[in-house]
Parts: C-alpha cells; structure tokens; sequence
C-alpha cells in the first residue's frame, strides 16, 4: 500500500495506539503513587534506527530524552534478541536523572530487528543520600543507583541478579519490584500491537508509514517555525542556587530563525555549577522542543520529525551539559523549567501577541521519607503553582506549567499510606503578578511529620520572580518555610534536614507573571 | 402498557410495550420544554390515552444539558478548612499538554460560594478536631446571605466517619438556610470513596443538578396520571423510580448511551449472542461499548472535564459520527473530526448550505444514503453539493473525489477502529470473539468494515436501530447499588468477617426493590468486591466469595498479563447490587425459514460496482442475500460489502456474517 493522505492517518492512529494501551497497562498496575496517581511515565514507539515514531507521554520533559536511551542501547549492545529488554538510567548514558529508569525491548519482523517499544517511570526511591532520591548532592554517585544500559532480560530470560541488585538499593524494594513488573508489562502489550500491526498491513507497508509519519511531522513542525518572524531573539534568565549555595546561574538562549529552520545556542549560559542543578543535553533538547511544540495550534504527533527542524547547541562544560560525574537530579524538574522560561522570553520578542508571561517556572520538589518500625516510607511529590498571563487573558491558578503535568498525591491516599499530615492546601491568594491580565496564583501546601523525617525541598524562583510581560508585573516569589517548636524559619529554595515529628513544612509556591500594563485593566 | 421514552437533543423517541406488541413513535423534541415533547408522544401512542400506561420509563438529558451549558442550580460547597479551593486546583494538572493559554472548565461553583469549617478526622474517622460549631454558625450566616438552592458538603475522611457532614446539615436545616432536607448534599451519602478532589466534584455536580431534576421530574409526575409509575435511566444501565432522583440526580447524567448498551445487551441475548461489542453511531459521536455476559460498570469517568465518580457503564465515546468534517492538515494527512457540522448547516448533502465534507457526504457520493429513501424519504439528498465539497478535498489529498470519500469512510473506521480495541483488547478481551451490534442513525452503514478491520465475525443489525435507546429503557432491569469502603488485607479471615456487612447491604438492596413494587422472584442479587495488591490504587471487581483472592489474581493475569501471587491482596469496597428483572414485552422468535431475499432494485456505485438494494420491512424471517447490498429503512441504512451475507433471525435482527 502506498503511502497516502488516507494510510498516513490510519498509521498515525495505530502507533499512536500502541503507545498509549502501553501507557495505560503501565498504570493500572503500578504499585508506587508517582506512577498510579500522579503519572510521572511515558512509553513509546522507535524505528530500528532508533527514531522516536510515536509518544504517548505526560509530561514534556521526557518528549525529546527518550530517544537519547534508545540510542544508548542501541550504542551499547551489538546485538538484540526477540525478548531482550534492556534497562538504564544513567543520565550520561541515555538517561535524565537517577529516578527516571527507562526500558527497551526490541522487535523483530522476519528475524530482523524492526522497532523497539520503550517505556520511562520515575521511581520514587533509587537509593543516594537522601530518601526520594532528590538529594543536594554534588556528584551522580549521591543520588543513587547508577544502571548502565543493561539487559534485564535476555530472549526472555530474566536476569534475576540485575533485577535483585536494583531492587536492593531502593529504600521500598516491594514498591520498586512491582512498579519494575508494571513496565514490563507495557511493553508486553506494546510489543504485540506492533507485532499485530506488522501481521495486519505487511512489514513493508509498517515501515514505509513509520517513515512517511516522521516527515509528516516535520513537516508540520516547519510550517510552525515558519510563521516565526526570521531573526535572531536572545534572552537571558538565571537559576537561583545550586543546593550548595545561593547564587546566581545563569541560562542564555540565542534563537535564529531563518525559514523553516530554526537554532536555539544556549552558549553564555553558566559553567556547571558544583550542586544537582545541572541538566543533561537530552533534557535541553526537550525544553527547546516542547517551546516549539508550544506554537502549534495543530495536533502533531510527536515523533523524530518534530527534532529535526530545531538544531539545539549546548556548550561542553556547562550547566546545561555537564562533564561526568556532576550532579544532575534537579536539572530534569528545575533547569529545564528555566530553559523554558529562556527560550520563551527570546521567542516574546518575535512575537509579543501570543507568548505568555512566565508561569511559576519551578515544580516544587518535595522529597521525605523515614522508618515506621522496621519498614521505610518515600514520599516525593511537586505542586503546581501560578501561570503567566497572556493577551489572552489571565493565567491558570494552581496547575503544573511546562515540563510537568503530573497529578498531585490525593489527601486522603497520602494520609492513609504515609505518617503525614496535610494541614492546608489552597491558592495562594494574591500571588499572581498584577496586569492587565493577572498572573494566576500560586498554591501553599502544609505539612505535618507525624514520625521523624528527612525532607528534601528543591524549587525555584524563591529570589527571582517570574517576569511579566508588556508591562505586566512578575508573580510573587515562592517561599518554604520550616516550622519548629512553634518557630518559623524561611529555609531557601533548596533545603534537606532531619526534622522531628510534630515538625511542620510550609510551601507556598510562585505566582505567574502578569501580561500588559494594569492601568488598561479590562 | 408500559412505555419508554427518550428524549434527545433533536428526537423524542417512544416505544410502547402493548399486550405484548411494540409500538414505535418519533418526534421532534422541545429543547426548552423536555417534557412537552414526551406527554405528545405518549398521547399519540397510548391507544386509551395516558389512564391505561401502567409505568414510563425515561431516559433524559435535562442533566447533561444543565451542566454542559452550566445552568444548574445555585450551589454552595462547604469543605474542610484549609482546602476549600478543591474544586479549584482539581489534581494539578492542566487538561492539555500542549497549550500555550492553557484553560480549565469553568467551575459549576464560583470561588465566592466555596467555605470552609473548622474541623478535622485522620485516615481512620478519629476525630482531631471536633466540628467547631460557633464557626458553623459565621459560614452559615454567609451561605444564607448567598441565596442558595443547594449545598454540597465535603470533608475530608468523610468516607469513614460522616458524623462532621451529618452534623453540619442538621444544623443547614435547624436553621432552615435551604427549605428541604434533599438540598444538602453530603459526600458520605453520594460518594462514600476516597480522593477528596473526585468526591467533591462528583457532590458539587450532584448538588447542582438536583434541583433542576426534582423539578423536570415533579413536572412529569404532575402531568402523569397518578397511577403511572415512572422510572428513569441511570448511568449504570439500570432504571429507578423517580422519587429517588432526590438522592442521586447525577445518576442519569451520563444515561443515554447506557440505555442503548441495555437494548442492545438484551435483544442480543435473546438472538443468543451473549458476548457483544456495540457501535451506537449518531450524527457527532460514537459510543462503544463491550458486554461479556452482564453489562459491567466502571467507577470513573467525567463529564465536561469534571470527575464524576458513578458506577457508569464502560462506554468509550469518540467524536466521529455522521456529521464529522473531514479536512486535509498542514502536514497533508487527511483527517474526520472531531468538529461536527451539525444538524445546521449539516453535510453539504442536506442542501442547506454546508460547504465542508462529511461522513455523511462521503457515503452519499459513494451511492450507500439513498437520495429517495433518506430519513423515510423526507429529505431529498443534494448529492452536487456534496460533489462539490469533495472537489475540493480531494484536490488538497491529491486524491480522485471516490479516493476521498473512500478515504474519509476509512478514517471514520479506524477511528470506531480505536474505540473497539479501547474497550476489548486493552482489557484483555479478543473481539473475535464477539458480536458486534450496530445502531444509531450511522451505526449499521460502517459496522462491516469496522467488523473486517479487527476481524469480528458478525454484525447483528436490530429491527429498529434508530430508536434502541427507547427499547432499552423498556427493557432495563431496575438496579439499586449499596457499597462500603473496607479497606482491609484479603486475609483467610476476610471474607468470614465481611459475612455481617454483607447482609446489611443485602437488606438495604432488598428493601429498596421492595420499594420499587418488585416481586421476589423477580429479585437478583450480585455481591462482589473491589480488590487490588497492596499498594496499587486501581481495584479490579471480583464476585464475593471464599475464592476471591484466587480469582483477584487470576483476573490481574488476564487484564494486565501478569499476577504476584506472592503479593497481599487488599479488599477496599464491598458491593451488593440488586437487580429487579421487569417483564420484557412481546419478543418472541417466529419461524425462520429460509429463503433468497427479493431486492427491490439494483444501482451503480463508482467503485463496488451494482449494489442490490432492500427495504427493511419486507424482509421476512429467513431472508438472505449477499453483498454488495444496501438494506434501507426509515431510520438508518445498512451497508454490506462483498464478502458479507445477511439473513434476518426470528427476532427480526438482520445478521450479517463474513462469508
């Protein structure tokens, strides 16, 4: 069958299926509360070149990282075997952070390597300094157990040492074998949809849409650059501190935009810094696309064809891509945040009636985690926070913004499962920068420790607002307050102590940044 | 004589149960007066006039309606202190992914109308702090102030101890703040489950369609003969009677493709085909939905963006249906739906001015509507307007006019494509296994390639696929569901210390069908619990019994591939459904004798060459006749490819099997 307007949209279907019953197996039967409720995953669909075809994902920042582990595993191993599935989350072998374990199976049509299908979970707990495996670390070695690109199972066979040897290093084993369990099963499902598809429509035909849908996509991806005034559009903000100490961190985009192809050169940005803020390539590469991806008012599916147009530079040594053994935890949840902002503040100034105010720009990270008796508990969420302003109108309140879309853990399942206490949860009234159109408000979420505690709190933008646009004002400031003994202490944007029960934590998260001059208020 | 009724946004339909003979009626509906459209129906049907109809039962919209175009009631929420912007931070996330000014629903409540009490309980429903009444009293004062027709109250851990709730809508009504005792809503009466967020969502939308519903249905009552019982439809595909849509108004919200699933579901079975998959295709959607042996309700679902947590049939809706336009996107793929034309201007092919294409357009160029025939031959089809629609499409496609009405037709399949394998294969089930059972205006013309694309091997097309939903409603069971939360480990001990509670729920369920004038032996009553490994947060149904952890893991292995049986199962809610059978009118088999159908004509079509064409009502039981062919009646056509034949069954069912 040739390809088609007809057949490009029946394919485009079927991958995209088989990304998404993926997505849904991984999540029914889950164990860990950041998959089954908060949906911290994605799976998806490569070609054997190791191209991304299709993504059924939640949350942006593993858009454009995904296929960096695919490539690792095909750069490792030179030989795949139907029923081998290989495991990895090292970040500087085609992993973001530490938590993130991705998995990779092969597929094979006649003999021959044809697809892989692959999933990303973050898991709560894979060991480091800290519970929740978000510590204020200073080298990778801190922040847990490091898998290489490995194979968890070969033609079919379990490699039962590698799986005890992850499982050991977490701090909730029993959550960590089910979670495990839960992406193999996806990929169980993955791998017979491509191979009912491949049975239905013929090997060729498979391939030559496969194909056809990465030009699609980029094609679709290039009419977006294109209405992109050409020029070049730079833009400067900064992180606030490394987890070792406060200062400033800056992240400089330098966007040319020429036709239909467009370069983003974060060259200026910071050397890296000696804490856990610094981001991967991978994780840049997905910022800068999902701001593209952003522009579309079209639905383009994601695949290989959308990276194309968008050449992303990151200089060696820096911030935004670090020199083994650096710290890189906070890079995937706070830097890429701020990449955004970057790389949207530089496309403002092309077009000024369509992009929004900076949202919150931080995605809270809170990590705790202690012993009840014998058993250890891990608990990681992150709060949403306020949206930018845009002509538009005012921005959301209370949402995750960017690269994150994850659910929040309900009240009642957290309390019922952890010794926590939730005391308070509401917008934070007022928080979101003035305007013609209001920034929307930030949330504040309080919790009491009912056992001692170590918390780990990583956020952002607790010293630099978010900017408004047109004259519109910044969102106030996030702020994380410690409650001792009845005393109250602002700790700082990145925190980790032992605390006690009775101890209270306090997070009032950012407002978004206001859009046009207040006075013009309608 | 009984009667069912639906109305829908443009149809009323009726059919009338009659000594055993059914009756079908359709006419338009009064959008603004719901009511007026079904007592003209039932007035025009009821030989005898309304005296003689011992029971109606309806399937209404009336909610659906008040919350899509939030025009409910006035409401208030009353939360613990420290969340009262429940509603408002929803779970965090924004509904789309991608999306530069990102938006949510607007809310059924303002911020204004949100309080918040003083007053706390742990997981376990131990009090931590006790409802500070002085407090009440201050948030009382402004909820007065506010004018309100509804009170929704949500506190947190409700689900295990309601006595905060409780207390707060005693003194609602001591204060006489709202005038009747059904206008405080409470989470632990509506929604007894954790997840605050879900549970307050699903009171606040309770709370602002009762009163709306208990005033649609006091006005039916009013007009009603006294002596009619009247019943409505519920999410779950089961009816109550009406007095109870003071306790659960949000029950009929979702209602209308559950009383299509029943229809089909019983007239299924009847034909014998126990296991089917059903394809209710109308002019802007598609419900499918999968029924192995009894309809099963799923606990989650939404409405408008908004979670609402009744047990609802597991029905998968998409956005394609008779009226989806079909266009060609900047990356040259060519695409149908989810926009709609409507029924103004519609498909270029009703001559009132559309100009995009649609499914509808694209079956007409391809010879399978029936300019003569559409709609009982009440609307005469402009098929140049259509052609000229595909003009430009194909032009766009770089495709021949037939290529793209060809295409469209394909997309449209791929699309029901997706919604099958949502309900079947991504729950463990094989469609091959099945019947599939088309109806809806639509339904019967794409069924066969959809049945060919995941190789279902029959098609049961019913006598009167246009007007199943009031068959449905005709048939349904009246169904009442009791459940507590337990939250326990489904240890050896387990199933013996849920004996008690088991009772209780029976002799609530019992009672109530009682209450509903059911009969003993027409009582059926299913128990079964909600169960999942320790840790996990989605429970899978699993009937009641000594073996239920066998048969939890053995369920876990056929949905998702795998069990732990090494893993502690945990049992979180116990279910007692009661189930009173009503009696199903005169469906009786007649002799089938079979016999070559007679076509009433032949005609061209541009690609499958002649089409021999049928009229529905006069094929006897017994006919049979190959593809292609097209079968027409008035409120749907039927479309069989090569490859198919089709007899019609002593039900009258046209089934259609793959050669």
């Amino acid at each position: 069958m040739p390809v088609d307007a007809i057949s490009l949209e029946v394919f485009k279907n079927l991958f995209a299926a088989a990304a998404e019953e993926m997505g849904l197996a991984l999540r029914r039967a889950s164990f860990s509360p950041n998959i089954r409720e908060r949906l911290d995953f994605s799976c998806a669909v490569f070609d054997a070149e190791a191209r991304m075809i299709a993504q059924a994902a939640h949350i942006p920042v593993h858009l454009g990282s995904m296929p960096a582990s695919v490539a690792a595993a095909v750069a490792e191993f030179e030989e795949f075997f139907p029923g081998d599935v290989v495991v990895l989350n090292d970040p500087y072998h085609g992993g973001t952070h530490l938590p993130d374990i991705t998995m990779i199976s092969p597929i094979f049509a006649g003999g021959e390597l044809s697809y892989f299908v692959a999933s990303r979970a973050h898991h709560a707990d894979v060991g480091g300094m800290t519970p929740g495996s978000a510590p204020l670390s200073t080298e990778l070695y801190q922040e847990g157990i490091i898998i290489p690109p490995l194979k968890l199972k070969l033609s079919g066979w379990m490699n039962e040492g590698a799986l005890a040897l992850i499982v050991a290093n977490s701090r909730n084993p029993q959550e960590r074998i089910g979670d495990l369990e839960a992406q193999l099963a996806a990929h169980r499902i993955g791998e017979s949809r491509i191979a009912d598809m491949m049975i239905e429509h013929g090997v060729e035909t498979t391939a030559e849409h496969a194909a056809a849908l990465l030009t699609y996509s980029r094609q679709m991806t290039e009419a977006v650059i294109a209405r992109i005034p050409d020029g070049v559009y730079q833009f400067r903000d900064a992180m606030e501190g490394d987890g070792q100490a406060e200062f400033e961190i800056p992240i400089q985009a330098r966007i040319e935009v020429d036709g239909a192809a467009m370069r983003v050169d974060f060259a200026g940005s910071a050397p890296q810094a000696p804490g856990n803020v610094n981001a991967v390539p991978a994780i840049v590469r997905s910022a800068a696309w999902y701001c593209v991806r952003l522009l579309a008012d079209e639905d383009i599916p994601v695949n290989h064809g959308c990276f194309q147009p968008v050449e992303v530079v990151t200089p060696a040594g820096s911030v935004l891509n670090p020199r083994f053994p650096a710290a890189v935890v906070v890079g995937n949840t706070e830097t890429s945040q701020r990449i955004v902002d970057t790389v949207l503040g530089a496309l403002a100034q092309a077009m000024p009636e369509l992009l929004p105010a900076a949202s919150q720009g931080t995605m809270n990270n809170v990590a705790l985690g202690g012993a009840v008796g014998d058993e250890q508990f891990v608990y990681y969420e992150t709060i949403g926070g306020g949206h930018g302003a845009s002509s538009r109108g005012s921005g959301l309140s209370g949402r995750h913004c960017h690269m994150t879309n994850t659910l929040n853990t309900p009240v009642e399942a957290l309390e019922y499962s952890l010794p926590l206490r939730v005391l308070r949860y509401q917008l934070r009234d007022g928080s979101g920068g003035g305007g013609r159109h209001r920034g929307g408000d930030g949330i504040l979420r309080e919790y009491e420790l009912l056992v001692p505690a170590t918390v780990t709190l990583n956020s952002e933008r607790r010293l630099r607002a978010p900017y408004g646009l047109k004259g519109g004002a910044p969102g106030e400031r996030g702020l994380n307050t410690v409650i001792r003994d009845g005393r109250s202490e602002a700790v700082g944007g990145k925190y980790s102590a032992a605390l006690a029960a009775g101890d209270r934590v306090l997070i009032e998260t950012p407002g978004g940044g206001g859009w046009g001059r207040e006075q013009a208020r309608d | 004589m009984r009667a069912g009724v639906d109305i829908g946004g443009t149809f009323t339909d009726l059919v009338l149960s009659d000594s055993g003979r059914l009756k079908i009626h359709k006419l338009l509906s009064n959008p603004g007066q719901p009511e007026t459209s079904m007592l003209a129906g039932l007035e025009a049907i009821t030989p005898g006039g309304l005296a003689a109809l011992a029971q109606v039962a309806h399937g209404s919209t009336v909610a659906t309606n008040a919350i899509l175009e939030r025009k409910g009631a006035r409401t208030a929420l009353i939360t613990t202190a420290g969340f009262r912007d429940l509603l408002f931070i929803g779970r965090q996330d924004r509904p789309v992914l991608y999306e530069i000014h990102p938006r949510i629903p607007p809310p059924l409540i303002p911020r204004e109308r949100c309080y918040q009490v003083e007053e706390r309980l742990d997981f376990r429903g131990e009090v931590l702090m006790p409802l500070e009444l002085a407090g009440l009293d201050t948030v009382l004062d402004q909820v007065a102030r506010a004018e309100v027709d509804a009170i929704a109250v949500c506190l947190l851990f409700s689900y295990v101890n309601a006595a905060h709730e409780q207390a707060i809508k005693q003194r609602i009504l001591e204060r006489g703040i709202v005038g009747e005792d059904w206008q405080v809503v409470l989470s632990s009466a509506v929604l007894p489950e954790f997840r605050e967020y879900e549970r307050a969502s699903t009171v606040a939308l309770e709370a602002y369609v009762r009163p709306v519903m208990s005033r649609y249905i006091g006005k039916l009552e009013e007009a009603l003969p006294a002596a009619t019982s009247l019943r409505i439809m519920k999410s779950d595909g089961g009816v109550m009677r009406a007095r109870r849509i003071r306790e659960g108004a949000i029950h009929t919200a979702l209602s209308g493709p559950a009383a299509g699933v029943m229809g089909a579901f019983h007239l299924a079975r009847l034909a014998g085909h126990e296991k089917i998959i059903t394809l209710d295709m109308g002019g802007t959607s598609t419900d499918v939905a999968l029924v192995a042996g009894e309809p099963q309700p799923r606990p989650e679902s939404s409405i408008d963006g908004l979670p609402l947590r009744v047990r609802m049939l597991d029905i998968e809706t998409i956005g394609a249906g008779g009226g989806s336009v079909a266009r060609v996107d900047a990356g040259g793929a060519l695409r149908v739906g989810p926009e709609s034309a409507g029924a103004n201007p519609g498909p270029a092919v009703y001559g009132l001015g559309g100009e995009q294409v649609t499914l509808s357009d694209a079956n007409a160029i391809l010879g399978r509507l029936d300019s003569e025939r559409f709609l009982g031959g009440n609307m005469a089809l402009d098929l140049a307007a259509g052609e000229r629609a595909l003009e430009e499409l194909a032009r766009a496609a770089g495709l021949t006019i037939i290529e793209a009405a060809q295409g469209v037709i394909d997309i449209a399949a791929v699309n029901i494509d997706r919604a099958i394998r949502h309900v079947s294969i991504a729950r463990g089930y094989d469609p091959r296994d099945f019947t599939l059972v088309a109806f809806g205006g639509a339904g019967p013309l794409h069924a066969c390639a959809a049945a060919d694309r995941l190789e279902i091997p029959r098609v049961l097309v019913p006598p009167a696929p246009g007007v199943l939903c009031a068959l449905g409603l005709l048939l349904a069971d009246v169904a009442v569901e009791y459940s507590r939360s337990v939250m326990r480990r489904a240890d050896e001990d387990a199933i013996a210390a849920l004996k008690d509670i088991r009772r209780e729920l029976l002799d609530l369920a019992r009672a109530e069908l009682e209450r509903e004038g059911i009969r003993d032996d027409e009582m059926r009553f299913i128990v079964s619990l909600d169960m999942r490994y320790e840790g996990q947060a989605y429970e899978l149904n699993i009937p009641f019994g000594d073996a239920a952890a066998q048969a939890f893991h053995a369920e876990h292995e056929r949905s998702y591939g795998h069990a732990m049986r090494w893993r502690n199962v945990e049992i979180i809610n116990i279910r007692a459904q009661g189930l009173g059978s009503v009696d199903k009118p005169g469906l009786d088999a007649v002799a089938v004798e079979p016999h070559a159908a007679e076509s009433f004509g032949e005609k061209l079509s541009p690609i499958d060459g002649a089409i021999k064409m049928y009229e529905r009502d006069e094929l006897k039981a017994g006919a049979m006749f190959e593809g292609e062919a097209l079968v027409f009646q008035m409120d749907s056509t039927t479309y069989v490819p090569s490859g198919w034949r089709g007899q019609v069954d002593g039900y009258m069912n046209l089934l259609l099997e793959r050669v």
